[in-house]
């Protein structure tokens, strides 16, 4: 009996004694915060972490090109879900909808966060190579940067956080779109010096000078910013950018075979390695859904397609040999497809709609019969036959129209186009004239690569009745569209109304 | 239609009984036993005895018998006979639930026979506060009772499920669905993280989930307020459930069988079969000027026939018990078994426990040990959604489909809903946990007034999730997916100690006990996960499910722990039964809670007057007379391990370079308030207990305002911080709960027809006091939060009936003559423009109605006549106002499901309905956040009819049983309601759309018969 109360009041002492660290109980599973950003291998995993974002379903896995492909005239959605079929023809009703809203405002702040912490937590590493520490930096900028200009399109007024939450009630106050603008270029221009021409071949796929130059044009241009575009824009031509670019084959900008190629300027990698979900655990995917989403009916969901007058645009003009514009074979998947080249869609022989188009840029139609969540094609952001097409843009509105030919037929000539001036002799040097083929020139060589709707808000065809009309005569879909209103997304409501500091953009 | 589901349903229900009969191998277990055991009784010598009987004179059984002040402790045996050794002087004390206590004073006889009358409440009954006992009549908190025969007659997976309308202020929802755990929530809700009370059993500070077996049950009490769950203090903020399994009397061994069998019935939704569902299909095409779909008609699949099949349940317990002058000893064995009425769904449950103990001298020791095995066999999607969503010209297979499953087609069938069939055969899905729950204790018994005692409790439970996906598809477009397995194994282990020192004594008038105690409690858990994909198969089909073969291996695993300290102390006094007082002091630390907040301290005082005792109280008829009052505090730290820190996410990977080299990423993702500190109750209690005529009418009221401040509750932040994941837990609110609580209970079992009827009656009004991070309103889906307005009130557009000419579209304008809906067409919804801006946005949406009843209403009664036993329950809800999310897809016609049969949508030809007219491809008229889909929630309820019959006396002594009992019950049988959904008394997890039938597994009506045998 004593032993057992001897033994019990041990035990006793013993538990009361060692309170304190009883209590302390630390997670045997991962770092705290505090732990961590100490090591250059923590700024690496850190900047890494942004490039993550990109696998998410909000931004560049999936439903960022419902925004910017669907939504502009190029696209369309007939999906049986009617709620995200509305969200590409201006009829947004619940400003919640996640997948139409919601989820890629939530992952921009997402990857928006990230970039701060390792702007916020890396400048107090020490590393051995200080090179490395400054491109570390210069990344996150870059990518902070290309979040941002992303929102501006989408939302214009939204909040610039520039500093990691701390706080999880905080309640940022709005900006206005300038203002954003404004982050994007200080940021772009802060990641310039320290990013490189080139960067050894571990570390392909890191945004360069020439990504950098390439964003801040984008920047400039939907400011209309021209002499500073211009100026961004030089590096490609006489800058250190000359000859580092040039246009491959064209169909390799869109297939996982040659990757990160002489054209591309800045892409983001995918791999179907991992075959985990959207997330931020184990085996998250680091594919592309676009495919799945876009792939015609019984193929994939087909929640997105092509509209049909970008088929009958490629067929206006023959190429210098008399055929079809070899392009058309590789943009879209339309009736005639077997006929023209003959290529099937996935196998199979026409079986949609006589009047209906799927994007093939991005598909694995070129050695697989069906899609899933896990594509392995790397995303071109921006190619160099791009930055020719925008180098013109920018000449033709510097009033150096005759200068800005040349780029123009170079992006023509790969595909055996006749140069601008002998195919269409009328535009001269009349700027407005050349604007409007530069406008087609655009669509012909980079339709379904997600620049079609800045390019719309850039040339103000959104900005009248008259002119929205003239695009609605393209897309019926923009017969919804309310001039003032529709030009940006509503903000999700949820955080209009749980922000004091926000407000809902104008008219919704 | 409902003709067939009757057919159906007395089929069912002679299979299933048939099946219980023929087929059950525990059958012969019992049989056996049946034969084996003889009823003879070895007579005592003793130097006090004698007989206890009820009013009619016949033999009580189980009559506990305790020498006062000592610890004789004794029961009558079946004969109702008692023996126990006594001095002269002493005070026999007879108790036995439902009737009032008896106190006898021993003179020179040797014989003391006693006759026990029932009482509406059993003032002398023994009710376990935690850390002791007090009799009911000693009580200063709220403290409800609740009789484990009645929990015993209901058809439960869970002790929650079966509690609903047994006591006041308790509000049990979910259950139905194989394997479900109940929510139960006592008094309101307080408290955001975790809703479940605290379940002790045993001593054992753990969950009364889905593995503990209800069937071993010997008492259950409910300790609702602050003074009474204190001594449990941090964690008792959602009250505590103590329940105590049942132990071995004195005598020789006693045997109790029990088995119940029924049958369960899914309500069903009323749908247009194929030749309806195109009629409005084309209409709604035609309307929207789309081409039509080229239906299916010669299809007519009915989805909830496909889906739903009838359930069944049995419930087999079998028990040993029995025990001498030094010990004790109870053995169990149970089973319960569910097909549920979704295909492939069930549920088993095995358990087996053994309580025993023993003393010597000053020494006593005991150990309460249950082993069960729990697996259920898991649904896979919402097949209460699918059957909506499903239309009826799509076939149940399609041998084009891969698998071979029939679902949309983008021809013939746009939808996206499931094919629950394939669901059912593609995906193996299932959950099984072995636990091991028990306690070892030990007990000095220094004199009569003097007592350590010793507890250390262990719980474990081994969990292994299986689940296996055959290639194949069940919706339209669904990207390929080869076969996949997934299993995860986990182990959670609980530890316990506690050191308790109990003083109780009695001066003259002065009864005073005092508990100190002190205790230590550390909980893991460790999983590690596996998954692969293209499993190994053979020629025939067969799949190896194992984590062997198979590609793109994946693994993983972690490791938590939580310590809670706690030291606490109880003083109780009474002064001649008159006024009694009670104070209790506890200290808590939990490691779960920010640096420097772990500690805790949580007092409570309470008093009570019994004024009936009172020399000035001179009124005949009333017998007892008490008020009580009471103030306390309690915390909760009901919060994941390890909350209150921010964590590095290492998992993620990215592909670099030309190589496409794969690169390890981390960052933090989620945010965390790093000040998490408790979340702190303070509860104020006023009530009283009436007794009168004759104990037969009784009356307990209860008002109660309890205001929780600090909330532990994952606030909704904004998306702009970045964070991803359930919105960190932060102290982010103050709530307060005020409610009534009134039971009234008549009794009268003075004839050979005996009687009884209780009315539980229950208000509450939460409101939000603070909604934290300085907000002043939340929003979430269509509910507004505002401050000093109950949580989450239906926020959402009105409407003004349809537009029935274009007349009326074009009139219909704002001050400044703007006209609101100038697309709309005759039969679309005229919504309100509440701000007056001309036009139809978020901002006029205003707070319509509230998702929370204002009145909950428990009637039970019941009746005995000779040797039949009567009983019902009844539980109702009035007030609340709830959104039928099922109603608004069946009644959308812009996306493809099925419609609600009947359905009237405008047309020119039939303007006089409240259903706007067809119109594919728009969501204007079918959008969600609208009062359109709002219903009264209202609803009452017959939880339970039972009726029992007890064979004859005669007939038992001749096969030598003691008891006999055969019971026919009925759950859910009969519902008052104008909610058009499934079950108005529905669940869902959400705490700000409380009201929101998302779909919810229904509650299903029940019939079962049961036997139960004594001998």
């Amino acid at each position: 009996m004593k032993k057992i109360i001897l033994t019990i009041l041990v035990l006793t002492a013993f538990i009361t004694s060692c309170n304190k660290s009883l209590l302390d109980q630390t997670n045997p599973n991962t770092l705290t915060v505090d732990e961590f950003w100490k090591t250059e291998s923590d700024a690496q995993k850190g900047v890494n972490a942004i490039y993550a974002m990109f696998y998410q379903d909000g931004t560049w896995a999936r439903w960022i090109f419902f925004r910017l492909d669907l939504t502009s005239d190029e696209g369309l959605s007939k999906s049986p879900w009617i709620e995200l079929a509305d969200w590409t023809r201006f009829q947004y009703v619940n400003y919640n909808f996640w997948e139409g809203n919601s989820w890629t405002w939530r992952d921009t702040y997402k990857a928006i966060f990230r970039c701060n912490q390792v702007l916020k937590y890396v400048p107090d590493i020490s590393f051995s190579d200080g090179t490395k520490k400054d491109r570390i930096l210069a990344q996150a900028k870059f990518l902070r940067a290309f979040y941002y200009y992303y929102a501006a399109l989408l939302w214009e007024k939204i909040p610039i956080v520039v500093e990691p939450s701390a706080d999880p009630g905080e309640q940022p106050a709005e900006n206005t779109l300038e203002e954003v603008w404004a982050q994007v270029e200080k940021d772009l221009n802060e990641a310039l010096p320290a990013l490189p021409e080139q960067w050894d071949a571990a570390n392909t796929g890191r945004p360069t000078k020439g990504a950098v130059y390439g964003m801040l044009a984008r920047t400039y241009m939907q400011q209309h910013k021209w002499t500073e575009a211009k100026t961004a824009l030089d590096y490609f031509f006489t800058g250190a950018g000359k000859d580092m670019y040039e246009l491959v084959d064209f169909k390799e900008n869109f297939r996982a075979t040659q990757e990160n190629n002489k054209e591309s300027v800045f892409e983001i990698q995918h791999s179907n390695e991992n075959t985990g979900g959207d997330c931020d655990c184990v085996d998250n995917n680091m594919g592309s859904n676009r495919g799945q989403f876009f792939a015609p009916r019984g193929i994939g969901w087909s929640d997105g397609q092509a509209r049909y007058w970008l088929v009958n645009e490629f067929k206006k003009e023959k190429t210098i040999d008399n055929q079809i514009d070899p392009r058309l074979q590789y943009s879209l998947f339309y009736p005639a497809l077997e006929a023209d080249f003959g290529d099937k869609v996935y196998g199979r022989s026409w079986e949609w709609g006589a009047d209906e188009a799927w994007f093939k840029k991005y598909s694995r139609d070129y050695y697989r019969t069906n899609e899933d969540y896990f594509s392995e094609v790397n995303n071109r952001v921006i190619r160099y036959a791009d930055i020719l097409l925008m180098y013109a843009e920018v000449l033709n509105e510097l009033n150096q129209t005759a200068n800005a030919y040349q780029y123009v037929n170079l992006v023509r000539q790969r595909s055996k186009m006749a140069p601008l001036a002998t195919a269409y002799p009328a535009i001269g040097n009349n700027k407005d004239l050349f604007r409007n083929r530069l406008k087609i020139e655009r669509a012909l060589e980079l339709c379904g690569e997600s620049v079609r709707w800045a390019d719309l808000k850039r040339w103000g065809d959104l900005e009248t009745q008259e002119k929205v009309n003239a695009v609605a005569q393209r897309d019926p879909d923009f017969s919804n569209f309310v001039v003032g209103k529709h030009i940006r997304l509503p903000i999700p409501q949820t955080e209009v109304l749980n922000n004091p500091n926000l407000t809902q953009n104008p008219q919704y | 239609m409902r003709l067939k589901q009757t057919k159906r349903t007395a089929i069912g229900f002679a299979i299933s009984l048939g099946r219980f009969i023929a087929e059950s191998s525990v059958k012969g277990f019992f049989i056996f036993f049946l034969l084996l055991v003889s009823g003879s009784i070895i007579a005592q010598t003793t130097s006090v005895g004698g007989t206890v009987t009820n009013e009619k004179s016949e033999p009580l059984a189980g009559v506990t018998v305790t020498v006062k002040g000592t610890t004789a402790i004794t029961a009558t045996n079946q004969q109702g006979f008692y023996n126990v050794e006594a001095k002269e002087g002493q005070i026999l004390v007879f108790s036995f639930v439902g009737y009032a206590s008896r106190e006898v004073v021993v003179g020179n006889q040797q014989t003391i026979d006693v006759q026990l009358s029932v009482s509406a409440v059993d003032l002398g009954e023994v009710v376990v506060v935690g850390y002791g006992t007090q009799q009911r009549k000693d009580l200063t908190g709220a403290v409800s009772v609740v009789s484990p025969s009645e929990v015993k007659k209901r058809q439960a997976t869970t002790v929650a499920e079966a509690l609903q309308g047994l006591a006041t202020g308790i509000k049990v929802r979910g259950g139905g669905r194989p394997g479900s755990e109940a929510q139960i929530q006592i008094r309101g809700l307080k408290n955001m993280s975790n809703t479940n009370p605290l379940y002790v059993i045993d001593g054992l500070i753990t969950t009364a989930n889905r593995d503990f077996n209800p069937g071993d049950i010997e008492s259950l009490q409910i300790l609702k307020d602050a003074s009474a769950a204190a001594i449990y203090g941090s964690r008792a903020a959602n009250g505590v459930i103590i329940i105590t399994t049942r132990k071995g009397k004195e005598g020789p061994m006693k045997i109790d069988v029990s088995a119940k069998s029924g049958i369960q019935i899914m309500p069903r939704y009323d749908l247009a079969e194929t030749d309806e569902f195109k009629r409005l299909n084309y209409m709604a095409y035609d309307n929207a000027g789309a081409t039509r779909q080229n239906l299916d008609t010669a299809i007519n699949t009915n989805w909830q026939d496909e889906a739903f099949r009838l359930g069944s349940i049995n419930d087999l317990n079998l028990s040993f018990s029995g025990g001498g002058k030094n010990g004790s000893y109870l053995t169990s064995i149970g089973y319960f078994g569910n097909k549920g009425t979704v295909i492939s769904t069930g549920f088993d449950r095995f358990s087996f426990r053994v309580n025993s103990q023993g003393s010597k001298g000053i020494f006593s020791i005991g150990e309460n040990i249950a082993i069960t095995n729990a697996k259920a066999d898991e649904m896979g999607g919402n097949p209460v959604l699918d059957v909506v969503r499903l239309l009826p010209t799509i076939p149940v297979y399609n041998e084009d489909n891969p698998g071979g499953y029939g679902y949309g087609s983008e021809s013939r069938a746009r939808t996206f809903g499931t094919n629950p069939v394939a669901i059912a055969n593609l995906i193996e899905q299932t959950n099984e946990n072995l636990r091991l729950r028990g306690n070892l204790w030990s007990e000095l018994k220094f004199t009569d007034w003097l007592k350590y005692r010793l507890n250390l409790g262990y719980e474990t439970s081994r969990d292994h999730y299986k689940y296996f996906r055959k290639p194949g598809n069940w919706t339209l477009n669904q990207a390929y997916e080869p076969s996949i397995a997934n299993e995860n194994r986990a182990e959670f282990v609980s530890k316990l100690m506690e050191n308790t020192l109990s003083f109780k004594n009695q001066f003259s008038k002065h009864d005073i006990s005092v508990v100190v105690g002190q205790s230590f409690q550390q909980d893991d858990y460790a999983q590690i996960w596996g998954e692969k994909r293209e499993i190994l198969v053979n020629s025939s089909d067969r799949y190896y499910d194992v984590l062997d073969q198979g590609v793109s291996a994946k693994l993983g695993g972690f490791r938590n722990r939580a310590v809670l300290l706690s030291y606490f102390g109880r003083a109780e006094y009474a002064y001649d039964d008159r006024y009694l007082f009670n104070a209790v002091l506890r200290r808590d630390g939990t490691s779960r809670l920010g640096s420097g907040f772990k500690w805790g301290n949580f007092p409570s005082v309470s008093a009570a007057w019994r004024i009936s005792r009172e020399a000035f109280f001179n009124v005949d008829w009333i017998n007892d007379l008490k008020v009580r009052a009471n103030y306390g505090t309690l915390g909760s730290s009901n919060i994941d391990y390890y909350e209150s820190l921010a964590f590095i996410n290492t998992l993620t990977t990215i592909v670099m370079g030309s190589n496409q080299q794969k690169e390890l990423a981390a960052t933090q993702v989620r945010l965390a308030n790093s000040d998490l500190r408790w979340e702190t109750l303070k509860q104020q209690n006023y009530g009283f207990d009436l007794s009168v005529l004759n104990n037969k009418l009784s009356f307990s009221a209860e008002y109660f305002i309890a205001r929780t401040t600090d909330v532990l509750y994952q606030s909704p932040i904004l998306m702009t911080t970045g964070h991803d994941g359930s919105a960190p837990r932060a102290n982010a609110l103050t709530l307060e709960n005020k409610g009534f609580e009134m039971t009234a209970t008549y009794r009268n079992y003075d004839h050979p027809f005996g009687y009884y009827g209780t009315v539980n009656l229950t208000t509450l009004r939460n409101k939000v006091l603070e909604l934290g991070y300085g907000r002043n309103e939340l929003y979430v889906g269509n509910t507004v939060t505002k401050l000093g307005e109950p949580i989450g009130m239906w926020y959402v557009l009105q409407t003004d009936g349809l537009f029935q000419s274009q007349e009326e579209v074009d009139n219909y304008k704002n001050a400044e003559g703007r006209v609101i809906q100038p697309n709309a067409e005759p039969g679309d919804i005229r919504f309100r423009d509440n701000n007056g801006d001309g036009q139809i946005t978020n901002a006029d949406k205003v707070v319509v109605a509230s998702p929370w009843p204002k009145l909950e209403l428990g009637f039970n009664a019941g009746a005995t006549y000779k040797n039949f036993e009567f009983t019902m329950d009844w539980f109702g809800s009035f007030g609340a106002t709830v959104f039928n999310g099922p109603r608004s897809v069946m009644d959308r016609f812009d996306d493809n499901s099925n419609y609600r049969a009947g359905i009237q949508p405008w047309t020119p030809e039939n303007p006089n309905t409240d259903v706007p007219r067809a119109y594919y491809g728009s969501t204007l008229n079918s959008r969600g956040d609208t009062e359109r889909w709002l219903e009264n929630g209202n609803f009452f309820r017959l939880k339970l009819l039972s009726v029992a019959y007890n064979l004859p006396d005669k007939l038992l002594e001749k096969v030598g049983f003691s008891n006999a009992q055969v019971s026919l019950t009925g759950q859910n049988i009969l519902t008052f309601t104008g909610y058009t959904g499934l079950d108005p008394e529905f669940s869902n997890g959400s705490i700000f759309e409380k009201g929101y039938d998302f779909g919810a597994y229904p509650n299903l009506k029940m019939y079962s018969i049961g036997i139960q045998l004594g001998f």
